[in-house]
């Protein structure tokens, strides 16, 4: 039966190539951006390389100093010492690793300028985050303890800084602001989405210039948090928020008297949004109608268009569905070929879909707009398009079969 | 006639509402987008107030280097001066022009407010920028022994500030005193809108203004940068150097504004595409229904002009009906005041809506108008 529904949904769609035309550009088109935009958020937020551990990963961003009076306030990020007390002394996690966001520096050869951009870490950042190395291998706590001035650097930068980069540069010496450094390893870079991993150079954090001593608590460092397992988290941050309660209020940070102290150990998908939920009620209400206004536009105004379409399309069927009720064809019936129908052209949208984000995502991968862009129709999108898809169907399937199902049978037959 | 066309759309209410939607969606996502390209177009055409081809900004940062700053500070700025290649050396605060950092800080003039940009810089900040200032002069650094700051303002604070009247030599905030009024400031590149702003003069001994803007003869190369980086790094050692050209700042700042507008032109485009081949869709085979009808008039001695003129004159009507929906929503825009924009703003953006959907719907029926102005009444009162 199925089969058969199928067979009539492909003969009428060859009928009329102008409407399917349009059925499927809607479709197609409007899945394309969805899936673009999916599969964008994927690649923010969920877990790839280097960071591919980001599912059991806690992140800790950001400090936030409030004065009595909750007028004037200071946040950023945290001093190494800081993260040495207070993180890198829990129990329960695997490992923590500290590092920096992202310095930026010069380097220069001849008359060319390289932007770079650096990180300062300690020895557990590469077991934390997963990098993959082309040559060599990363510095670890003895080199750090005999306080060389050693660098990993990308393929990326290899390949603008020496001449000749199809040698291994391993021993060689990079000069940046005025400091020398041996290069040890070389990695396959991260995107520059990933603040937490992505740099250009990577540095021990005893390097100059890391600013490691200082006695504050605010300075320029973040910690990830890597659990045994996803269910540890919980029980890491309420350790991690136990260490954080020792701290004495009200205290002075840079002249700055605060009387409170919020420090958060986060997934990174909280951490990520946390600027944009920390803001004002207003703030936040706008926010999500903002996006709210925008997905409804994207979504709803092709399936008004797709509901527009179908009822022209279907009426113009009225003949048909006059003698299949005629002969005694239920509702039912008739509104499930019409559904079946429906869906069965928003899966070849859907797959013309998955052809064009194939293209889409790999034009963004390569063109270069996000260096190390690893965007990837991963099983989760191709679920969610798939599940969009099919709502699609039945919104536009289930409004039209409704209507042509009230019609009756002599109105339908005069055609 | 247009009486008749109502009530034409009137009866068919029902099979209308849809399209009725449709042609409301689309002029609120054409309102939001042309709303945003109308003010960044305004802003764009009001001028930037200043030159930055060939300046750089150094950015210094002492990080564990805690003696002496000022005087260090002082060094390498006299010896900035010192390469032949440097036509000018200004210090300022680390808010330079196309920076990510701004400090701003509420003045008062008369129980009149204003929330103004602050520039912390010296005495060769308008020459290095090319800075023109057609009332009073720029501060001198010798000016700081006076009881108060001088200050140079813009043309924006002096308008929400002082209204009418002539700013020099007025004390505002009991702290700055006028000594100069320049035109605009948009610091942050030409699709900013041009705020207040007012430039205070620095401190000899401040620490903290530590970014040196300097201006370059045109054809200079990143040798004399690394030269400079160099020297500065021998100069004050454990210091952070870093330089940025401000037309790459620039172009940073643009992008900011320029990626989200163009990809909400895409999909907007995308969107529009959509709705205008399903508007043709339907307008094709409502129009092929309604062959009798045509027919008939056809019949009784309709032109074909006549009937092509009908069904444009029909999705007018809808899409009037429409539009007056959407005015309800986007004249509480203006009327609000929402996100602090001109009227204006919203007025001209509403207007362009309004035409595009006009064009969008003419263009749509169109060809089924014409196909149904050339259909025989012979043959459809035949098939009838």
């Amino acid at each position: 039966m199925l089969l058969n529904y199928i067979k009539i949904a492909w003969k009428v769609l060859l009928r009329h190539p102008f409407y399917t035309f349009i059925t499927l550009f809607g479709i197609s088109l409007t899945l394309t951006v969805l899936m673009v935009l999916t599969s964008f958020l994927d690649h923010l937020i969920g877990s790839h390389y280097p960071e591919t551990k980001r599912d059991r990963s806690l992140y800790i961003m950001q400090m936030q100093l409030n004065d009595s009076s909750r007028t004037s306030r200071q946040s950023g990020p945290m001093s190494f010492k800081f993260l040495t007390d207070y993180a890198k002394s829990l129990k329960t996690p695997e490992r923590v690793t500290i590092c920096t966001l992202i310095n930026s520096s010069n380097a220069y050869v001849g008359s060319q300028k390289i932007k770079l951009n650096t990180k300062f870490t300690d020895a557990d950042f590469w077991r934390v985050a997963d990098f993959e190395f082309l040559e060599g291998k990363p510095y670890n706590e003895q080199t750090i303890a005999s306080g060389e001035n050693v660098a990993v650097i990308t393929d990326d930068l290899k390949k603008h800084y020496f001449e000749n980069s199809s040698e291994s540069v391993l021993g060689k010496d990079i000069e940046i602001e005025t400091i020398h450094y041996k290069v040890i390893g070389v990695v396959k870079g991260s995107p520059v989405t990933r603040p937490f991993t992505y740099a250009d150079v990577y540095f021990p954090y005893t390097a100059p210039k890391s600013n490691y001593q200082r006695n504050d608590m605010r300075g320029g460092y973040v910690a990830i948090i890597l659990a045994k397992n996803e269910s540890d988290r919980k029980e890491i941050q309420d350790e991690f928020q136990s260490h954080i309660d020792r701290i004495p209020f009200p205290g002075v940070q840079d002249g700055f008297k605060y009387a409170t102290l919020e420090v958060k150990s986060e997934p990174y998908l909280e951490n990520f949004m946390g600027p944009l939920l920390d803001g004002n009620a207003g703030l936040k209400t706008i926010f999500f109608g903002v996006i709210a206004f925008i997905l409804f536009m994207l979504m709803g105004l092709p399936a008004i268009n797709l509901v527009n379409v179908n009822i022209s399309r279907i009426m113009e069927r009225a003949s048909e569905i006059g003698i299949r009720k005629a002969f005694g064809a239920p509702i039912r019936t008739l509104m499930w070929q019409f559904i079946v129908e429906n869906i069965f052209i928003t899966l070849i949208g859907g797959v013309i879909a998955l052809i064009l984000t194939v293209i889409v995502i790999h034009l963004i991968n390569t063109s270069g707009w996000i260096a190390y862009a690893d965007l990837t129709i991963n099983i989760n999108v191709f679920l969610i398009s798939l599940f969009v898809s099919l709502i699609f169907g039945l919104l536009s399937g289930v409004l039209p079969a409704l209507r042509m199902s009230k019609l009756n049978i002599a109105e339908a037959l005069r055609g | 006639m247009i009486p008749h066309l109502l009530k034409l759309i009137w009866n068919k209410k029902k099979a209308h509402a849809l399209l009725i939607v449709e042609i409301w969606a689309s002029f609120m996502v054409l309102f939001g987008l042309a709303t945003l390209i109308v003010v960044n177009v305004r802003n764009y055409r009001e001028p930037l107030g200043f030159t930055y081809e060939n300046v750089w900004a150094i950015g210094l940062k002492s990080n564990q280097d805690t003696t002496d700053l000022a005087n260090k500070l002082q060094r390498v700025q006299q010896r900035l001066k010192a390469y032949p290649d440097v036509e000018s050396v200004s210090r300022m605060s680390n808010n330079f022009p196309f920076s990510a950092n701004s400090t701003n800080n509420g003045i008062e003039y008369k129980k009149r407010k204003v929330l103004a940009d602050f520039y912390v810089t010296d005495e060769a900040f308008a020459k290095t920028l090319d800075i023109a200032v057609p009332a009073g002069r720029w501060y001198r650094n010798a000016d700081s022994v006076g009881k108060y700051t001088p200050v140079v303002i813009n043309q924006k604070t002096k308008d929400e500030l002082f209204g009418d009247e002539n700013p020099l030599g007025k004390v505002i905030g009991e702290r700055f005193k006028v000594v100069g009024l320049i035109d605009n400031f948009k610091a942050k590149g030409e699709f900013m809108s041009n705020k207040p702003a007012v430039f205070e003069l620095m401190k000899a001994d401040a620490i903290w203004n530590d970014t040196m803007l300097i201006k370059v003869k045109p054809g200079t190369d990143a040798i004399l940068e690394a030269k400079i980086v160099k020297d500065i790094a021998s100069m004050v050692t454990g210091w952070n150097v870093e330089v940025d050209y401000l037309t790459d700042s620039r172009k940073n700042q643009h992008n900011l504004v320029l990626v989200p507008i163009i990809i909400a032109l895409i999909v907007c485009s995308f969107l529009l595409i959509n709705v205008a081949l399903g508007l043709f869709g339907v307008l094709n085979l409502s129009i092929a229904k309604r062959r009798g009808e045509i027919g008939l008039r056809r019949a009784l001695g309709a032109t074909s002009g006549g009937i092509s003129t009908q069904f444009i004159g029909e999705i007018w009507v809808l899409a009037t009906f429409a539009l007056l929906i959407g005015l309800l929503f986007a004249a509480q825009f203006p009327l609000l005041n929402v996100f602090d924009l001109q009227a204006g703003v919203y007025v001209t953006a509403i207007g362009v809506s309004i035409l595009i959907i006009y064009v969008l719907v003419t263009v749509c029926a169109l060809f089924p108008s014409q196909q149904a102005a050339m259909i025989q009444p012979a043959t459809a009162l035949h098939e009838e």
